[in-house]
């Protein structure tokens, strides 16, 4: 790396981009990053660009009814803010399980999404909240911005709808009923300082006695943090029954594609979601 | 082979002083504490956030010194287990890792006193679970753990060693 910048603005933090010299990274909590580059996984960015100085990068705002997140927000800062415990609490519920106190000091939601490990643990609990991203490039030096539902940003391991010189800005969250309760569980081989070896979330609005909402998520079980549409199919608009529920069950174990590795198996992560979703859906319908 | 690049020069906090260097900017805050400000007490055990032994505060945070740039932290307050003695005094916390044999080779003591000290800033009463979890991030290999929790927990009680 031959040039560190720290810009304090989107519109500078861009513009910095086409004319950087060489390799250019964007950089946030470094979390993903660095021990790639000190441990030679991966070539030192020759430009890195520094996103933890823009303002309107961080910190948690209701907007009309919304919760927007800035991309730069520190898990712990997720973890223990008052409006997302409150109003999407499966969010910080995934942000407090990430590795360990000094980790989430650093990393931050937007570099989790972006870095888009199949694993990232903020993706499920995103997915179930049907969150948007807003994303930020420079066009004829002015600031451009769209928005791309979570379960499109996904593109493979690595990969996301990113274009070369665009900044993930935001991320946004309806705020729920009630009614609608959100769980989501990551399994590892010890309780902390774990990658997923597979992870699941339910989302439930079951009043009535009937499945009137509901959202599927898995992580570490495909390319891409999965959104579970066989599974919600199966379960909506009906009671919640041990046939409905097998169904779920089945529906899930078919519409992942988990691979073998260092962590697991395939027929293993196959069976471990079945388990999770199943417990996931008995504890919903007894509570 | 290295290619060598060109130092960049910043300047932040550290224990209270105020400290101006001149590092590589691939340099980690690891490396600017350890071979630049010679404060050795904060350990290099594994360089990717695993171990903990690394663990200072930085404005207040608790972090991993190897997974921050040093050029990150232009500006910024840091405080390191050299930091922690009061008038030539052991740290109250510092003493009761002593009293309670939560120190063998002490490797991981630093590290493990910072994300202690981190925890009892923001929560002086933590309860045992709590102290369990501020410490996910800090590795062992000597004292089973249970005897560092004893020391935390000493100090979360309001039971100094002094006392
Ligand atoms: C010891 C250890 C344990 C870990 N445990 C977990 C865990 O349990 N669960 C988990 O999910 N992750 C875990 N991680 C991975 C990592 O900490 C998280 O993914 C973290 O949220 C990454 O955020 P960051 O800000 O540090 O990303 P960075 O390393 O700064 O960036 C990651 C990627 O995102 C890009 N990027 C960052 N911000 C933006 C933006 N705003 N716009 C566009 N691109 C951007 C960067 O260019 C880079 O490609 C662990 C990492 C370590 C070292
Ligand atoms: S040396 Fe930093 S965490 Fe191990
Ligand atoms: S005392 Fe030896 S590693 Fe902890």
């Amino acid at each position: 790396m031959l040039a560190y910048h720290r810009p304090t603005t989107t519109e500078e933090a861009l513009a910095l981009l086409p004319n950087a010299t060489g390799t250019v990274s964007l950089y946030a909590g470094g979390t993903d990053l660095l021990p790639r580059w000190t441990r030679g996984i991966v070539p030192w960015a020759q430009t890195v660009v520094d996103l933890k100085r823009v303002h309107e990068l961080r910190g948690v705002a209701r907007d009309n009814g919304e919760i927007c997140i800035g991309a730069c927000t520190a898990m712990s800062d997720i973890e223990s803010n008052a409006t997302i415990r409150e109003h999407a609490p499966v969010l910080a519920e995934a942000a407090a399980r990430i590795a360990c106190s000094q980790i989430r000091s650093r990393g931050t939601i937007g570099g989790n999404l972006c870095n888009a490990s199949p694993a990232a643990d903020t993706a499920v609990p995103l997915i179930l909240l049907d969150a948007t991203l807003e994303l930020a490039r420079l066009e004829n030096d002015k600031v451009e911005r769209r928005t791309v539902p979570i379960v499109e940003f996904f593109k493979g391991p690595g990969s996301t709808a990113l274009a070369s010189a665009e900044i993930l800005t935001h991320i946004r969250v309806a705020s729920r009923p009630s009614t609608w309760l959100a769980k989501w569980d990551k399994f590892g081989t010890r309780p902390s300082m774990e990658i997923a070896v597979a992870s699941v979330g339910l989302a439930l609005d079951l009043s009535n006695a009937k499945v009137q909402d509901v959202r599927i998520g898995y992580g570490s079980v495909a390319p891409t943090p999965l959104r579970g549409r066989a599974a919600e199919e199966v379960l909506k608009a009906k009671p919640l029954t041990e046939e409905s529920m097998n169904q779920a069950v089945d529906a899930a174990k078919a519409e992942i594609s988990p691979i073998s590795d260092v962590r697991a198996s395939e027929s293993y992560r196959r069976q471990l979601v079945g388990v999770m979703l199943r417990r996931m859906l008995e504890r919903a319908r007894n509570s | 082979m290295q290619e060598t690049l060109e130092t960049v020069p910043f300047s932040c906090v550290v224990n209270g002083e105020p400290v101006t260097l001149a590092v590589s900017p691939r340099a980690t805050l690891l490396d600017a504490l350890r071979d630049k400000l010679e404060l050795t007490g904060s350990k290099y055990g594994c360089g990717e956030g695993e171990c903990g032994a690394c663990t200072v505060l930085l404005n207040g945070k608790p972090v991993n010194a190897c997974l921050v740039l040093a050029l990150e932290c232009s500006g910024t307050d840091i405080l390191t287990i050299e930091g922690l003695r009061e008038n030539g005094n052991l740290h109250p916390l510092q003493q009761a890792f002593v009293d309670h044999g939560a120190i063998q080779c002490g490797f991981c003591s630093p590290g493990m006193i910072m994300a202690a000290y981190a925890l009892l800033e923001s929560n002086p009463t933590p309860t045992k679970q709590q102290i369990e979890r501020s410490l996910e991030g800090n590795l062992c290999r000597c004292t089973g753990y249970r005897k560092i929790v004893d020391a935390v927990q000493s100090l979360a009680d309001g039971v100094t060693s002094h006392a």
